[in-house]
């Protein structure tokens, strides 16, 4: 839990209303984002994400299940988030559960879609091997490490990161078996397919303080906001998801001036982040 | 399974994954590994990758436990990725608590638990990666991130396990065979953790606690290497 003091507390209500932060950033400034790829080797895919002193790991595996009866041409995605207790003590025990379903919520939110799959960041399409009888299940695990604020934007880049990391194995499905049973699969651990991540979102928070708000908040920050906004934001400018946070309420202009103001942010930060991962992944197979 | 025990040791004497029989698997740390925390560390033994991080000493939160000692307390945890196959949520079960058990039981040991009256020492470990050893693994983490953290104690406490297979006795493994978990305080030459699975002559145990303790000294000085390069980065960025 943060403590701070009235004057703190005027202070940094006083930087953000003159576009200057406690750490010499600009109201909608990101800390220097941090990305490292494939850092769970038994993983399909994973990734380390640091901003500032918030750094979350997410890693992908890929295992193979049934598809459901109602969209049997679609694979399965599912995010869990765990706040690990180093990241704060009132993590401990079941502490950590109640901002880890929240993290989660949002988090499918964001980059699943609706509940058909459509609009989805992942291509659900792509995840089927044979219509109706297998398909590959994506377990996304999250764990938040260090927590400093803006862990949903975290969460968001390390899943991104990841999904560019991860190579699901080419599989062979054994030919003339019958209509009603299970096929036979061969599954190569070889060959491996990349995902096509060019419809991954990113989410931008803004966070209200006072009558300005701003991206990427420390927890100090956090301390203080009256409401936050995520907004994910895709590669053509289209909005995949929306969640608001916060006890107090928003007037209706002001969300749509903060999604407008979300969508140009994206843009710089999804272009970070495109460099980064590029960067991390050159680094990882050298 | 019986061949690959047989061949556990192969003529030339190296084992599956090429070590020899003495040989450490390669150990890596780094200090400050959560910026929040007071005292963190990151801890690697092979594939076997753990965090852990100290908050503390501060204010006890249960107002009926205060004693005119320091409470430590742990908690182990093992992320949902850290195994081959995906688990889901062992917060609380019983592996976990036993071995927040060993760890707090180890470190306190070692802490000078009465300089800190009325005061609370929390040891939180994340296993990222379980290969094997992750007991010995949290315990070096944790005595890493309490130096970094500033806590007084007795010794650095470290961790080794040794086995024994086919009439040798050998560093680290995960064979199957008899497993020897030891702590140690290496100054001191006094044991503070020593679990045992499966049964062993006492003669050989002799031997296998032996090529345990080898271990942990050599953990030891790593660990001393590590701390005494993160001082004198912590000096030059003082500019003294």
């Amino acid at each position: 839990m943060v403590g701070l003091s009235l004057g703190e507390k005027h202070f940094i209500q006083g930087g953000i209303a003159h576009d200057l932060r406690c750490d010499g950033r600009k109201r909608l400034t990101y800390r220097p984002i941090l990305v490292e790829t494939g850092v769970i080797p038994q993983a399909n895919g994973s990734a380390r994400v640091r901003m500032g002193a918030t750094d979350v790991i997410a890693s992908i595996k890929a295992e193979l299940g049934k598809p459901s009866l109602l969209q049997p041409d679609k694979g399965k995605v599912s995010i869990y988030i765990d706040c690990s207790s180093t990241a704060e003590p009132a993590f401990e025990g079941r502490g950590g559960d109640e901002l880890a379903a929240e993290l989660s919520n949002a988090l499918q939110d964001c980059l699943l879609g609706g509940k058909s799959g459509a609009g989805a960041g992942v291509d659900l399409s792509s995840l089927i091997v044979v219509e109706g009888k297998i398909c590959w299940d994506l377990y996304i695990d999250g764990l938040v490490v260090s927590s400093d604020g803006n862990l949903l934007d975290a969460l968001g880049a390390a899943i991104k990161a990841a999904l560019c990391n991860t190579g699901i194995p080419r599989v062979q499905v054994a030919a003339g078996a019958s209509n009603d049973e299970q096929p036979e699969v061969d599954v190569s651990d070889e060959e491996f397919l990349q995902f096509d991540t060019s419809g991954v979102p990113v989410i931008v928070t803004l966070t209200k303080i006072g009558r300005h708000y701003i991206v990427d908040a420390t927890s100090e920050e956090e301390s203080q906001m009256n409401s936050a906004v995520s907004i994910s934001v895709n590669r053509q400018g289209h909005i995949c998801g929306i969640t608001k946070r916060g006890g107090v309420g928003l007037d209706p202009s002001i969300i749509l001036d903060m999604i407008s103001v979300a969508k140009h942010v994206s843009e710089q930060l999804m272009n970070k982040l495109d460099s980064e991962i590029a960067s991390a992944e050159a680094e990882d197979e050298s | 399974m019986i061949d690959l025990r047989m061949e556990y040791v192969s003529p030339e004497g190296l084992r599956l994954d090429g070590r020899r029989p003495m040989e450490m698997r390669q150990i890596r740390a780094e200090i400050g590994a959560v910026s929040k925390a007071d005292g963190s560390a990151m801890f690697e033994m092979g594939n076997t990758k753990v965090i852990a991080a100290v908050y503390g000493p501060r204010e006890v939160q249960n107002r009926s436990q205060i004693t005119n000692h320091a409470l430590v307390r742990c908690e182990y945890s093992m992320a949902n990725f850290s195994t081959g196959d995906r688990m889901r949520k062992s917060k609380g079960d019983r592996r976990s608590t036993e071995i927040s058990l060993v760890i707090r039981q180890t470190m306190e040991a070692s802490i000078l638990t009465h300089l800190l009256p009325r005061s609370q020492i929390d040891i939180y470990v994340q296993v990222l990666q379980a290969d094997g050893g992750t007991r010995s693994a949290c315990i070096n983490a944790a005595t890493l991130a309490l130096a970094d953290a500033g806590i007084p104690m007795r010794d650095l406490v470290t961790s080794c396990s040794a086995g024994y297979l086919n009439s040798t006795s050998l560093l680290e493994d995960s064979a199957g065979g008899p497993d020897v978990t030891l702590g140690i305080l290496p100054k001191l030459d006094k044991v503070t953790l020593l679990q045992m699975d499966s049964k062993l002559p006492i003669d050989i145990l002799e031997n296998v606690m032996q090529l345990a303790i080898e271990g942990c000294k050599a953990i030891a000085n790593y660990i001393r290497e590590i701390l005494l390069e993160n001082t004198k980065q912590l000096e030059y960025r003082r500019g003294v």
